[in-house]
C-alpha cells in the first residue's frame, strides 16, 4: 500500500480555500505540468496544480498535505531536464510562477530581493536598467530563480564569475512540514554553525520549497565584447583553452560548439552569423568567448593578447562581437541550441557531465570514439571554460525502447568515464529522476546514506518531490 | 569602382529608451552605434567592392563620438573614412545633412581626382526615420535614385538593383552614378576579424569642417533647417490581451466576431 493518500474533494475545498481561482484539478490541468523539457524520462499529471502567490499560501497547502500525506512536487516554469519537477506520486503540483514579484533592491549591500518565480530573463533584464548584473547565465532564461536555485543552475558566465550557489546570500524556504525558515542573511560572510542555506541550493525541490531569494549583483561591467573564433578542428579547439586561462585573461564565458550544431541552430533561427568556411578551409569548430572590462582600451588590450594566444593555438581567424547586434546575434545562435536540437530531433536524451578543463578534449575524444557504438546521433557543445559539457544523443528514427536501452548503455560509460577523470555527473542539470540510476554508482554508499539521512530530517514523511535524486520510488 | 557610403551613428535600437522630464530621449548608459540600415549597406557595398575591385569611402555627419561609429566601418570593408564635423552642422534637418553630404562628395572627389561611382545610404536611421536623406543627397547631387534595395550587381558602368516591393520585387537598371538607398538584405553584415579591427583603430579619419566643405553657414544648422522636431512620444504601452474561453470552440469563434465587430474591426 502507497505511503500517500488520494487528494480527497474535502482537501480541494481546503487548497481552494488557500489560493482562490488558482487551484486546477485533474482533466483541467494543462498537459505542460505533466512534463519538463526532457519527456523521454516519462510523463505523469499530479492530482491537483496549485498557483501559489506568497510563502503563507505555500506553507499553508504544504501543512496540509503533511497532516494528509499528500505528496507535493514543487515546480518553477518546468524548463528542467532530468524530471525533477514532474509529479511521479501524483498528489499537488505547487507551482511558483506566479511568485514573480522583484520585491525591491538593496544597492547599498548590491542585493536584490525576489520571490522564487521571477523569470531569471526579467531580472537580468530589470538589474541592467538598475547598472547592475546579475552574473549567473543558464542558457535557459526563461527559467524561474528559485529553479535555478533549486539546481543551482551554472551557465555561460560560471567561468568568471561562479554558478548560482555563490550569488544566493539568503532565501525563505517553506518545510515539508509547513514551517516557514529564513536561511542566510543579506551579508557577505558566514560561519554560523552549519550551512542549511547551501545545502537547500542543489537539493532540487527535496528538502523545501523556496518561496523568496535574496540575491547577490555586481556592478554591470562598462564594456563587453565577445570573440568567435574558428577552428578547423575540435581538438585544436578544445586544445586552445587551457592556453587562454594561462594567459590569464579572465573571460567571462567561454563556450566551444561543433559545425553541426551550429548549422542546426543557424536553420533553426533562420539567421547565419558563424562562418562555415574560412579561405577554402571547412571550419568545423568554434569557441565563443567573452570578456569584459571597464573601459575599451583595457578591453582592446584583452581581446588583442586573446586573439594571439588562440591563432598560436591553431586557429582560423577570430571575429570580434564589438556592436550589441553582433554580439546579440553570436549569443543568439548559441543560446539556440537546445532549442533547435529539440526542434529536429524525435528521440531526445542528454547529459551534462563536468571534467577538469585540462581533460575536455581527451574526455570528447573517448565520446566520440563511442558513438559508433550506439543507433544515434551525438550532438556535444558546452562550456569549455568551465568543464561542464552538454552531449545530446539524438535519433529520428530509432524505436523508443531500443533507444532508451542503447542510450543507459551509453550514459553508463559516459559518466564512468568523468567519474573516472575526477568529474561530476552533473554540472547544471541536476539529478532529478532521470539520472537517479547513475548517481549511486559515482557517489559511493556512504555518501548516498547521508544524503538519504539528510532528506529524511529535513522531510520524514517523504512527501516533498518523492522519486527525486537520493530516494528512489 | 569607388563607392561612398554615407552612415549615422545612432543610439542602439534594441535599447529601451524613455522620455526624460523634459520630454526629450534619456539616452543615458544608451549606446551609440551606426545606425543599422548604413551596415547594411555597407555590407552590401563592400561584397560588390570584392566582387568588382575598388575602394570604400565613409563618411558620417556628426560629433566627436561618431568617430567610433566610422572606425567600425572600417573594420568591415571601408578604406577611407571622414568626419563631417562642426559646430555649424548641429541641428540640421535631413536635408542639411544632405546638403553637407553632397558639398563632401563633391570635395572629396577634387582631393582625390576620383568620381564616385555609386553613393550608398541606409533605407532610413533608426533613430528619426525620416528616409529622406538619402533621396535628398541624390536630388542635390542630380542623380539617378533606386530606393529600397535588397541587392545590387554592376556590369559595364551599369547597375542593377533589386528593390523590394510590397508584391516581391523589380529588377531596376541604372548608369552609374547612381544614389542608392538599402533595405535589409538577405545575408547579415559581417564580423571584424582582430585583424581588421586593430588595423581600423590606427587608421586615420579626418575631420571635415564648414570651412573645409566651402559651404555656405546659412544652409545648414539649426537655423536653416526646414523641419524641426515639436515633441517626442512614448509608443502607448501595450494593453493586455484578452482571453476568450468559451465552452465550445464555435461559442469562442462567436464572441471573438462579437467583439470584432462592437470594436468596429470588421
Amino acid at each position: 500500500m502507497s505511503q500517500y493518500n488520494k487528494v480527497t474533494p474535502e482537501l480541494i475545498e481546503q487548497f481552494r480555500q488557500i489560493a482562490p481561482n488558482r487551484v486546477s484539478v485533474n482533466g483541467d490541468i494543462n498537459d505542460d505540468f505533466t512534463h519538463d523539457e526532457m519527456p523521454i524520462y516519462g510523463k505523469a499529471c499530479p492530482e491537483v496544480v496549485i498557483e501559489a502567490t506568497s510563502t503563507e499560501e505555500v506553507a499553508a497547502v504544504m501543512k496540509l498535505c503533511y497532516e494528509n500525506s499528500i505528496p507535493v512536487t514543487p515546480r518553477g516554469a518546468g524548463t528542467g531536464l532530468t524530471g525533477g519537477a514532474v509529479a511521479l506520486c501524483g498528489g499537488v503540483v505547487l507551482s511558483t510562477t506566479k511568485m514573480n514579484k522583484i520585491l525591491g533592491y538593496d544597492k547599498e549591500n548590491l542585493n536584490v530581493r525576489v520571490q522564487s518565480g521571477v523569470l531569471l530573463n526579467d531580472l537580468a533584464e530589470d538589474a541592467i536598467k538598475q547598472g547592475l548584473l546579475y552574473p549567473p547565465d543558464p542558457g535557459e532564461k526563461f527559467a524561474t530563480l528559485g529553479g535555478n536555485v533549486a539546481n543551482n543552475a551554472g551557465g555561460m558566465r560560471a567561468v568568471k564569475y561562479g554558478t548560482t550557489r555563490d550569488y544566493v546570500r539568503a532565501m525563505t524556504v517553506v518545510l515539508p512540514t509547513g514551517e516557514i525558515v529564513r536561511l542566510g542573511a543579506s551579508v557577505s560572510k558566514s560561519s554560523s554553525g552549519y550551512s542549511l542555506l547551501h545545502l537547500m541550493i542543489g537539493s532540487e525541490g527535496t528538502l523545501g520549497i523556496i518561496t523568496e531569494l535574496t540575491l547577490k549583483l555586481i556592478p554591470q561591467p562598462k564594456e563587453v565584447v565577445s570573440l568567435i573564433v574558428l577552428f578547423e578542428n575540435l581538438e585544436e579547439c578544445i586544445a586552445a583553452v587551457p592556453q587562454i586561462m594561462l594567459a590569464h585573461l579572465q573571460p567571462q564565458a567561454l563556450e566551444f560548439m561543433e559545425r553541426e550544431i551550429v548549422i542546426s541552430s543557424e536553420a533553426y533561427l533562420g539567421k547565419s552569423v558563424f562562418p562555415q568556411e574560412f579561405e577554402g578551409s571547412q571550419v568545423n569548430a568554434y569557441l565563443l568567448i567573452t570578456f569584459d572590462g571597464e573601459n575599451a582600451d583595457q578591453l582592446d588590450e584583452i581581446i588583442e593578447k586573446a586573439s594571439e594566444v588562440v591563432l598560436e593555438a591553431g586557429a582560423l581567424d577570430v571575429l570580434v562581437a564589438d556592436t550589441p547586434a553582433l554580439k546579440k546575434d553570436a549569443w543568439a545562435a548559441r543560446s539556440s541550441f537546445l532549442e533547435a536540437i529539440e526542434a529536429q530531433t524525435k528521440l531526445l536524451d542528454e547529459c551534462d557531465v563536468v571534467v577538469p578543463t585540462s581533460r575536455i578534449a581527451e574526455y570528447l575524444t573517448y565520446i566520440k570514439s563511442i558513438e559508433a557504438d550506439y543507433g544515434f546521433e551525438i550532438k556535444s557543445f558546452g562550456h569549455a571554460g568551465d568543464g561542464n559539457l552538454h552531449i545530446y544523443t539524438c535519433s529520428n528514427d530509432m524505436e523508443l525502447e531500443d533507444f532508451k536501452s542503447q542510450v543507459h548503455d551509453f550514459m553508463k560509460k559516459a559518466y564512468a568515464k568523468a567519474t573516472e577523470f575526477g568529474g561530476l555527473i552533473s554540472g547544471e542539470h541536476g539529478i532529478g529522476h532521470g539520472k537517479q540510476a547513475y548517481l549511486s554508482e559515482m557517489a559511493g554508499p556512504v555518501n548516498m546514506r547521508l544524503m538519504k539521512e539528510i532528506k529524511s530530517v529535513f522531510d520524514p514523511k517523504a512527501i516533498l518531490n518523492p522519486g527525486k535524486v537520493c530516494l528512489k520510488l | 569602382m569607388e563607392i561612398l557610403v554615407c552612415i549615422k551613428q545612432v543610439p542602439d535600437d534594441a535599447a529601451e529608451i524613455r522620455l526624460k522630464a523634459d520630454g526629450t530621449p534619456d539616452l543615458d548608459g544608451v549606446a551609440q552605434v551606426v545606425n543599422a540600415f548604413d551596415t547594411y549597406a555597407l555590407e552590401m557595398a563592400t561584397r560588390l567592392k570584392e566582387a568588382v575591385g575598388g575602394e570604400i569611402t565613409v563618411i558620417s555627419v556628426g560629433g566627436e563620438s561618431a568617430r567610433d561609429a566610422l572606425k567600425t566601418c572600417l573594420a568591415v570593408g571601408a578604406q577611407h573614412a571622414f568626419l563631417l564635423t562642426d559646430p555649424a552642422f548641429e541641428g540640421s534637418d535631413s536635408l542639411g545633412k544632405a546638403r553637407i553630404l553632397a558639398t563632401a562628395k563633391a570635395k572629396l572627389e577634387e582631393k582625390s581626382g576620383k568620381p564616385f561611382d555609386l553613393i550608398f545610404c541606409g533605407l532610413e536611421a533608426t533613430d528619426k526615420a525620416t528616409g529622406q536623406t538619402g533621396a535628398q543627397l541624390a536630388e542635390l547631387l542630380n542623380l539617378p535614385l533606386i530606393t529600397n534595395l535588397t541587392d545590387i550587381s554592376y556590369e559595364n558602368g551599369t547597375v542593377t538593383a533589386k528593390q523590394e516591393t510590397d508584391f516581391g520585387y523589380n529588377l531596376i537598371d541604372s548608369a552609374a552614378p547612381c544614389v542608392v538607398t538599402v533595405n535589409t538584405p538577405a545575408y547579415a553584415p559581417r564580423y571584424p576579424t582582430i585583424k581588421s579591427k586593430l588595423a581600423a583603430k590606427k587608421m586615420p579619419i579626418d575631420p571635415i569642417s564648414l570651412a573645409d566643405l566651402g559651404e555656405d553657414a546659412g544652409k545648414v544648422g539649426k537655423q536653416a533647417a526646414l523641419t524641426r522636431t515639436v515633441r517626442f512620444a512614448e509608443p502607448p504601452q501595450k494593453v493586455a490581451g484578452v482571453k476568450i474561453k468559451e465552452e465550445t470552440c464555435e461559442d469562442s469563434a462567436r464572441r471573438a466576431v462579437a467583439m470584432m465587430v462592437e470594436a468596429k474591426a470588421l
